[in-house]
């Protein structure tokens, strides 16, 4: 290989490099702002941030984990569950996540059989 | 010199291996545990300020547990209404209403009790209440106390063993069956059973302490019937 296209090839490679690794800082850098926020009980915010996460790295296991926590915080129950089972489904050995989705499973079985029985009056 | 070139080498190899080790380590450790707090939704469909009228509750008891003497101080009726009004009353925006005295109950069975439309719409009618609330109470003091199996370790040889003691303990169970009827049909619009067991040490422990210990542990069910209410719960999440 000559001198020149063995530049080009360098830069090409570092460049495809530099693309994916700064989506995954992105993705990074608004995990670390979000999981902030939500130690701070701002989880409107967190959950914004957790999305923005996901949009920049779908396959984030860990970002839908904390995107399912902060929707748990605001109430919004099913979409949480979905966010759990895309963040296992991602990462099923992850010991945090599986943990995460069986405290919430526990608590969204309750949730869903009493305000059941609630709206049928049964 | 030449001689230091390859210690030289092996040292800096040493630390490119090292550097991904050590980078990654703050990954595995970029994990919180939070607290939320779960808004439950009321279970009841209401505006917040009904009148909400107390209908006695049937009380259930077999004939063994009611020749118990340790029951008999306990006026489970009274001290139920007692507690649930004080609570409607302090976290809550309805308004209770207290059924007259004389009512009675027109069945003792608790699924023709919630098929009685009739009956809970006069209920209804002669309080002026919105919702009227009734169902069962069961209060049961059971002697738990036997023999279990313990760890010891000797002070002697210092080994474990297993060895039996007799444990002295009293259990509290508590179940409750809600009832709740609209005030102007009559007809049902929830039933719901909500159920409690404490345990205590000591054969003697008081009753009436055990009741409250059960009334309180479900107090946050029992008010989410009516209103919004927290549940608190722990998850992990992630900084990286």
């Amino acid at each position: 290989m000559t001198r020149p296209a063995a530049l080009v090839l360098l830069a090409w490679t570092a460049a495809i490099g530099c693309a994916g690794y700064s989506h995954t800082e992105k993705a990074k850098s608004q995990i670390a702002f979000g999981s902030e926020v939500a130690r701070k009980g701002l989880w409107r915010e967190a959950s914004f941030r957790f999305e923005q996460a996901i949009a920049k790295e779908p396959n984030n296991a860990r970002a839908h984990n904390n995107l399912a926590v902060a929707l748990e915080a605001t109430g919004e129950y099913a979409r949480a569950l979905a966010e759990y089972k895309r963040a296992l489904e991602l990462d099923p050995k992850d010991t945090y996540i599986r943990r995460n989705y069986a405290r919430f499973a526990e608590f969204y079985t309750s949730y869903t059989r009493t305000s059941g029985k609630a709206a049928s009056g049964s | 010199m030449a001689r230091n070139r390859p210690v030289r080498f092996l040292a800096s190899l040493l630390a490119l291996l090292l550097v991904p080790f050590f980078s990654a380590t703050p990954a595995l450790a970029g994990v919180s545990q939070v607290r939320l707090k779960l808004p439950l939704k009321p279970r009841l469909p209401l505006r917040g300020n009904e009148r909400i009228a107390l209908a006695p509750f049937l009380i259930v008891a077999d004939a063994d547990r009611a020749r118990d003497k340790r029951l008999q101080n306990v006026d489970l009726q009274a001290e139920f209404h007692r507690f649930l009004k004080k609570q409607i009353d302090k976290k809550t925006k309805l308004e209770v209403i207290e059924t007259p005295p004389d009512l009675k109950l027109p069945t003792q069975n608790l699924s023709e009790l919630g098929r009685a439309a009739e009956f809970w719409r006069s209920v209804g009618i002669l309080t002026a209440a919105e919702i009227v609330v009734s169902g069962s109470l069961e209060f049961r003091v059971e002697d738990r106390s036997g023999y279990k199996t313990e760890e010891y370790t000797s002070p002697i040889n210092g080994q474990t063993y297993y060895r039996q003691m007799y444990v002295e303990q009293t259990g509290f169970v508590f179940d409750i069956v809600f009832l709740v009827f609209d005030g102007r049909t009559g007809e049902k619009i929830l039933q719901d059973e909500f159920k409690d067991f404490r345990q205590t040490g000591g054969r003697r422990a008081d009753e009436l302490q055990g009741l409250f210990e059960n009334l309180f542990s479900l107090e946050n069910q029992i008010l989410n019937l009516f209103v919004a209410r927290e549940r608190e719960a722990d998850r992990y999440i992630f900084s990286d």
